[in-house]
């Protein structure tokens, strides 16, 4: 069974833990939004991909059956505190790590009391999994490319099809990745650059309208124009995880954060 | 009040596998044993910092990585678990240490005053990141002297390598003034890999030394250029290389500890002590100290002594604000 859910949102603190400011409260309302469209497809795994969660050598899965703590994000500390607690389907986040070598990539279980679960995860967590389904998380090793990136995501939605899960996946990270150098009027938010932002509608009109050609088209140039955050690869694992299989996307948001771009996208697959 | 001194400077890198070889009790996992000549190293060097007996140790980390401005630990006491995020299975420490808030608070003081944006952080559940604990772990296992733990802006990434090291000169001349303001007595560590060029899969063994080598030649040759250079007090020529160093050996000095550290002394052209070099994971960590007091140079500030740049502009020119590390000719521009 193909994906029931697809997600991509934005791994930042701000609309979690500042919603009272008005353009992260729009980014909070689209993730709540989300999170609606999450519960009602009922996923009982939902595999997770954030780009703040770096690895350097292999790829690393979370393999810990429970995961809690509070968690301080290192720039946005004085937002406050991330609480947590995570359920992982150890099965299949064991499955994928044998299954990575079929695609010439070597990973690794993690399962260590105190890991630093990053902030992206713990955010879209919050936002979009009320049920408190079990998770697969895995790294993003920074020496991946784009298609390996988008061949981990390929390899990791079979293996959940194999195993029978009934499965969402979820890409986190940001659209174009300038932020404001020094401290900001938060209330009065914006994207960075006019040229940024103009490429992320662009790409995010894409989306919505199910243009994989023009989307595949356009990437090149986005990542040089805009670039978005980690070289978007959360895209490429989303795309590899959908095999490319949606028709079309609705945007519950778009809008900055500390001046770089964030949006909350529903598949429609 | 007294006024305060640097009294010297370590370049003291943090791979946390030296904490894992040495198995120290505050970390779960245990070894049998591994980069032992850099452990040796490090064993100097704490015999050296015994001798100094300072107030504070300051320590800039590539691994608290910042977007919004310089930061500084500014919560007295902070205690914790610090699992390595890249070698979970090596560095799983259970640190406690006490910061030295007063001088914290006037290093952002002095660094806002650069015109840095600089910010204090305040938040009692914040996790110190393992480069941090992992230096001042290998430099003083003992946590008696309180820290100063400073991040690393990511302005040399996200401007370029050259802007990034004028705003880390900046960062360094403000720890000067806010240690000589505060009377400290201050020792300095650059928590900074030279050649960071790494091996991409780890021993079924980590601290399997048969498998323990440079990655990378080139790197390797970069790394004994600018020791040597260190070694005979050639600061001027190794700042002149340094944007050459990190473009081509991927140096993780980039990321402005050593630069921090070496404005903050006033780039003292002495010879540094090499106290042992190694690789890990291919990397190469050079452990070596630069001893203003063995050097007479101890108080005098960057302003105030140790040699001079610019055709014989003299000592003035190191506190002038007009260095700019790796400019074309190797001197201050106009």
């Amino acid at each position: 069974m193909p994906a029931v859910a697809a997600f991509l949102v934005p791994g930042l603190p701000h609309p979690l833990l500042r919603p009272d400011n008005l353009p992260w409260g729009q980014l909070a309302s689209a993730y709540k939004r989300a999170g609606r469209a999450m519960a009602a497809a009922r996923p009982d795994t939902i595999i997770l991909y954030s780009t703040q969660w770096l690895a350097v050598l292999d790829e690393l899965w979370q393999t810990r059956p429970r995961v809690e703590g509070l968690h301080v994000d290192e720039n946005w500390y004085e937002y406050g505190d991330l609480p947590f607690e995570l359920r992982i389907d150890t099965e299949l986040a064991h499955a994928c790590v044998t299954a990575t070598r079929k695609i010439g990539v070597t990973s690794k279980p993690v399962n260590y009391d105190g890991f630093p679960i990053d902030t992206g995860t713990i955010v879209a967590d919050a936002f979009l999994n009320e049920a408190k389904a079990p998770l697969v998380l895995c790294a993003n090793n920074i020496y991946h490319d784009w298609d390996t990136t988008v061949a981990l995501g390929r390899v990791t939605a079979r293996q959940a099809e194999e195993m029978g899960r009934r499965y969402a996946v979820v890409g986190v990270g940001g659209l174009s990745a300038g932020m404001f150098r020094e401290e900001i009027a938060i209330r009065d938010d914006h994207i960075l650059d006019a040229d940024a932002d103009r490429w992320n509608r662009r790409v995010l009109d894409l989306i919505e309208r199910g243009d994989k050609a023009g989307l595949n088209a356009a990437l090149p140039d986005y990542a040089k124009a805009a670039k978005p955050d980690m070289g978007f690869k959360h895209m490429a694992f989303l795309l590899g995880a959908l095999d490319e299989a949606f028709y079309g996307a609705r945007v519950h948001g778009y809008g900055p954060i500390y001046g770089s771009g964030a949006a909350v996208v529903e598949f429609r697959l | 009040m007294a006024t305060g001194e640097i009294l010297a400077g370590y370049l003291a890198p943090h791979p946390p596998h030296l904490v894992y070889g040495e198995n120290p009790p505050q970390n779960e996992p245990r070894s049998e044993g591994g980069w032992e000549p850099l452990r040796w190293a490090y064993e100097r060097a704490r015999a050296s910092l015994e001798e100094l007996r300072p107030d504070v140790l300051l320590v800039h980390s590539p691994h608290w990585m910042t977007h919004v401005g310089h930061h500084f630990l500014g919560v007295r006491h902070l205690r914790g678990k610090s699992v390595d995020p890249i070698f979970p299975n090596l560095f799983r420490y259970s640190f406690e240490l006490t910061v030295d808030t007063d001088l914290a608070e006037a290093c952002c003081e002095e660094a806002r005053a650069e015109g840095l944006v600089s910010k204090m952080m305040r938040n009692p559940n914040f996790r110190v990141d393992y480069g941090t604990i992992t230096t001042l772990h290998m430099m003083r296992p003992q946590w008696d002297i309180p820290i100063v733990g400073i991040s690393a802006n990511n302005s040399p990434y996200y401007l370029d390598t050259e802007e990034g090291m004028e705003e880390m000169d900046l960062l360094g001349k403000a720890t000067r003034r806010a240690i000589e303001r505060t009377g400290r007595r201050a020792v300095l560590l650059a928590s900074n890999t030279l050649c960071h060029w790494h091996f991409h899969e780890e021993p079924a063994i980590p601290e399997d030394m048969s498998r323990e080598h440079p990655q990378n030649y080139d790197g390797y040759k970069w790394d004994m250029r600018i020791i040597d250079l260190l070694r005979k007090g050639e600061t001027r020529e190794v700042f002149r290389l340094l944007p050459q160093f990190v473009e081509e050996a991927a140096a993780e000095v980039k990321s402005g500890a050593f630069t921090w550290m070496f404005a903050a002394m006033g780039y003292p052209e002495i010879p540094g002590e090499l106290h042992g070099y190694g690789t890990v994971i291919g990397t190469g960590n050079a452990v070596m100290e630069w001893n203003l007091v063995k050097a007479g140079q101890a108080g005098r500030g960057a302003g105030n002594g140790g040699g001079g740049y610019g055709g014989g502009r003299g000592p003035s020119s190191f506190g002038s604000g007009d260095w700019r590390p790796g400019s074309a000719d190797g001197r201050p521009r106009p």
